[in-house]
């Protein structure tokens, strides 16, 4: 399905009101999914098993953070800004998968990697099918941040290796997969199937979501098999409409506002400072216009 | 294995570094500046009038951590002035900057300063995306000096 015709949008002046529903929708998945994982990450931080470990993850959680905020940037183009985007937003206006905001049991390293791989290889995948992004803004960030994504994929896979190398880690490294194979299917879930066409339709990305999920599996399938650890298959339904969701699904999807418990109670540890000052915008150390 | 293991010794020859600050060539112009291959980043060879002043303003700003032009690093990718409004295109070397705001104030307030220039607009732009590689041959040797390897 490729776009209609050749159309680009240059900016968020040249959407007619589909389109500008569905860039958004597109914005807000990518954007809340790096962030909220950013957020988990930064858990590790002086916990990691080793003093490098450490550092590698708080660094991964800043690159995170980085792409969350070059995407809200995109979104205060529809005239949003970062007090309504992330502190004021209520929990179930956002749009990540809800294997991000799952927590981490103590001293759980294996979760923690498991978790980095799998979400980094959706998001490589994710992001080469936003390379040809007929919305301008969207497709000229993807290359910076493609850039700043090779060594997190390869510090997981590292890790991995390491890990699955004896019994013990490689019981570890599967109870994390069987835990979090069902969260990380809700990265492919749609927020909304008819936003979802339009996103495909107009080109905004060049795949749509069960072929990101089928490259997805492949890919994870085959590593994490080559390292001893067994994957679930995925299990479609044989009737479907618009979207396939396999059976393994979790019951919270995240996509469309319903998360887990969790997500409410790390959003309000996010916001604590905001909200202990008794804050009602968002302030910053320089102001951006004087 | 940790037999196998020689700790280093300390080479009696060796001094350690002294450097504690590092100035730049202050008679250097921006304009002398190679430009690396391609549109940009931009390094205002060639600028007039108050572009050039504009250029001039930019090549004083420094990277926070590094002693090096925010031009020379590769920065600007385009500059123009029109009717007092200066524009200016500026990428990041890394999304998740964390000098970020004071780099563009900083950038901001330097071009805002200076003479024909009423107001200035500052881009962040991330296509093509910062590498190395965009350091000019002069920012390079500044970075050489500071003592890292590019």
């Amino acid at each position: 399905m490729a776009a209609a015709d050749d159309a680009t949008f240059a900016s968020t002046d040249d959407l007619d009101e589909t389109e500008q529903e569905a860039v958004q929708d597109l914005l807000f998945r990518l954007a809340d999914d790096e962030l909220v994982l950013a957020e988990r990450y930064t858990e590790w931080q002086v916990r990691a098993p080793t003093l490098e470990s450490d550092i590698s993850m708080a660094n991964i959680a800043q690159d995170e953070l980085g792409h969350a905020r070059l995407w809200y940037e995109v979104l205060k183009d529809f005239g949003h800004d970062e007090t309504d985007l992330i502190w004021e937003r209520d929990a179930d206006d956002f749009r990540h998968s809800t294997l991000v905001e799952q927590p981490f049991a103590e001293g759980d390293w294996a979760d923690a990697i498991v978790r980095a791989y799998l979400y980094d290889v959706a998001e490589d995948i994710q992001l080469h099918a936003l390379e040809n992004s007929t919305f301008e803004p969207i497709r000229d960030r993807v290359g910076k941040v493609l850039g700043e994504e090779d060594y997190h994929l390869e510090y997981a896979t590292n890790w991995l290796e390491r890990l699955a190398a004896d019994d013990e880690g490689r019981e570890n490294v599967q109870d994390a997969v069987d835990r979090l194979y069902p969260y990380a299917l809700t990265l492919f879930e749609p927020t909304d199937e008819e936003v979802e066409a339009t996103i495909v339709e107009r080109g905004l990305r060049g795949e749509d979501l069960v072929e990101l999920r089928d490259t997805w599996h492949d890919r994870v399938s085959d590593f994490l098999e080559s390292i001893g650890i067994e994957v679930p298959g995925l299990d479609l339904p044989d009737q479907y409409d618009v979207h396939i969701s396999p059976d393994e699904l979790p019951e919270h999807l995240g996509r469309d506002g319903d998360h887990t418990d969790h997500w409410e109670s790390l959003l309000d540890e996010m916001t604590e400072a905001y909200d202990e000052l008794g804050r009602d915008y968002a302030t910053h150390i320089m102001d951006d216009d004087e | 294995m940790s037999s196998e293991y020689e700790r280093p010794e300390r080479d009696d020859d060796a001094t350690a570094c002294a450097y504690t600050s590092y100035d730049n060539d202050e008679d250097v112009e921006y304009d002398e500046k190679e430009s690396v291959d391609g549109e940009v980043p931009a390094t205002g060879r060639g600028a007039e009038g108050v572009e050039r002043r504009v250029w001039q303003a930019l090549y004083e700003v420094e990277d926070p951590e590094m002693p090096i032009s925010i031009v020379d690093l590769g920065l600007i990718y385009g500059v123009s002035v029109e009717d007092g409004v200066a524009a200016v295109d500026m990428t990041l070397t890394y999304t998740g900057c964390p000098a970020r705001d004071m780099l563009i104030n900083e950038v901001k307030q330097s071009v805002s300063a200076v003479e024909g220039v009423d107001t200035a607009e500052i881009a962040v732009v991330w296509s093509p995306g910062w590498t190395v590689d965009m350091v000019t041959e002069q920012g390079k040797e500044s970075l050489r000096e500071f003592g890292l390897s590019v």
